[in-house]
């Protein structure tokens, strides 16, 4: 059987490696997006849908030596943009951004920490629906833990412009919520 | 406001150049309004997140997409059509006295009959074959369940009909036949 070893020359080590990025970003990022997109309007089943185009779409990138700088706001681009085709293509279907009922999320130990934190939601998801758009993506991607520069990437647009939105944004927020 | 107040996010999310950096950092060891405004936006930003991470915790509303409905009925009809039509529809081989009823094609393919060797360029007038429809036959043979025509209990059960569809030159049924 030694003779029919595979010679060493083959892309095994290449494709490992790549696979194994691919896996680790998964594990890394595929909550972040899911949330991402979930709270861009998609329902569920078609943010996990979206996440599973996005990795697709990464693993034949990296297949095709594709650029691995910046892969981080490659995939919340992609992401991003698939969502917002779909969002295009059978927009009844979709609900407003993060616009949830929370009832059934709000688990404190005691009814008046509930109610407490079911008002608190309320208020913030009042103060969420008053940003415009380019604030919430902006908000929702530093969430996700992308610098400016990446947000940037994702949403096509300059980094300090990205700096002006997050700030704009955040204050609107403290203002509106009192947190 | 304080001159370092529009800073403070970009220092919080470490998006400031090193030299920026430190000098709100300074800045706000002495002052403690930036102080208080660091720690509302840090409050409102952990509930910012804390508000996506419930939104994506919260059970998918009931209903079903639009298309189910419609994908729905199609694919009812089209099992209804195959449970139905199956039964009532089925091909029947053609007789060889429907190859004889078209005697202008059958004399042309006739095999054995060599064609005859004409010469390039030599263009000869060719007789059209006159189609007669009317004297056809029977093409369309359609075998239908007995229980399908009469009352329950009138034949006996598997009994099965044929039905002969004579189609007239315009194209409309001209005459049908059942046979057992």
């Amino acid at each position: 059987m030694s003779g029919d070893s595979l010679p060493l020359t083959l892309p095994l080590p290449r494709f490992a490696t790549e696979s194994c990025e691919a896996s680790a970003l998964y594990r890394e990022l595929r909550q972040p997006l899911l949330r991402y997109l979930v709270c861009l309007g998609l329902p569920a089943d078609e943010a996990q849908d979206v996440v599973q185009d996005a990795f697709l779409a990464l693993h034949q990138h990296l297949a095709a030596s594709g650029s691995q700088e910046n892969i981080r706001a490659w995939l919340f681009r992609v992401a991003h943009n698939r969502a917002r085709n779909r969002q295009q293509s059978y927009d009844r279907r979709f609900g407003a951004p993060l616009d949830s009922d929370f009832d059934s999320v709000v688990d404190e130990a005691t009814p008046e920490q509930a109610v407490l934190r079911k008002e608190k939601f309320r208020r913030l998801g009042e103060a969420i629906r008053l940003l415009n758009e380019p604030e919430r993506e902006c908000l929702l991607l530093r969430a996700g833990g992308l610098r400016y520069r990446e947000i940037g990437q994702v949403l096509g647009i300059p980094t300090s412009t990205v700096g002006d939105t997050v700030d704009r944004a955040i204050r609107k927020l403290v203002e509106k919520c009192h947190v | 406001m304080c001159d370092f107040s529009g800073k403070l996010i970009a220092w919080m999310d470490r998006e400031l150049t090193e030299c920026e950096a430190e000098a709100v950092e300074r800045h706000v060891r002495a002052c403690a309004e930036c102080r208080r405004r660091i720690h509302e936006f840090e409050e409102v930003s952990r509930a910012f997140a804390g508000y996506c991470d419930a939104a994506v915790k919260v059970p998918p509303r009931a209903g079903l997409p639009y298309w189910v409905p419609t994908v729905s009925s199609a694919a009812a009809v089209a099992a209804l059509l195959l449970v139905f039509l199956r039964p009532l529809v089925q091909p029947v081989p053609l007789p060889p006295r429907v190859a004889q009823a078209a005697p202008t094609i059958a004399v042309q393919t006739a095999p054995g009959v060599a064609p005859p060797v004409r010469p390039r360029h030599m263009i000869t007038q060719v007789k059209t074959p006159v189609m007669s429809w009317e004297q056809a036959e029977p093409a369309i043979r359609i075998a239908i369940p007995a229980e399908a025509i009469f009352p329950p209990g009138a034949v006996p059960e598997g009994v099965n009909f044929v039905a002969e569809l004579s189609i007239a030159a315009d194209g409309s049924a001209q005459a049908l036949r059942l046979q057992p």
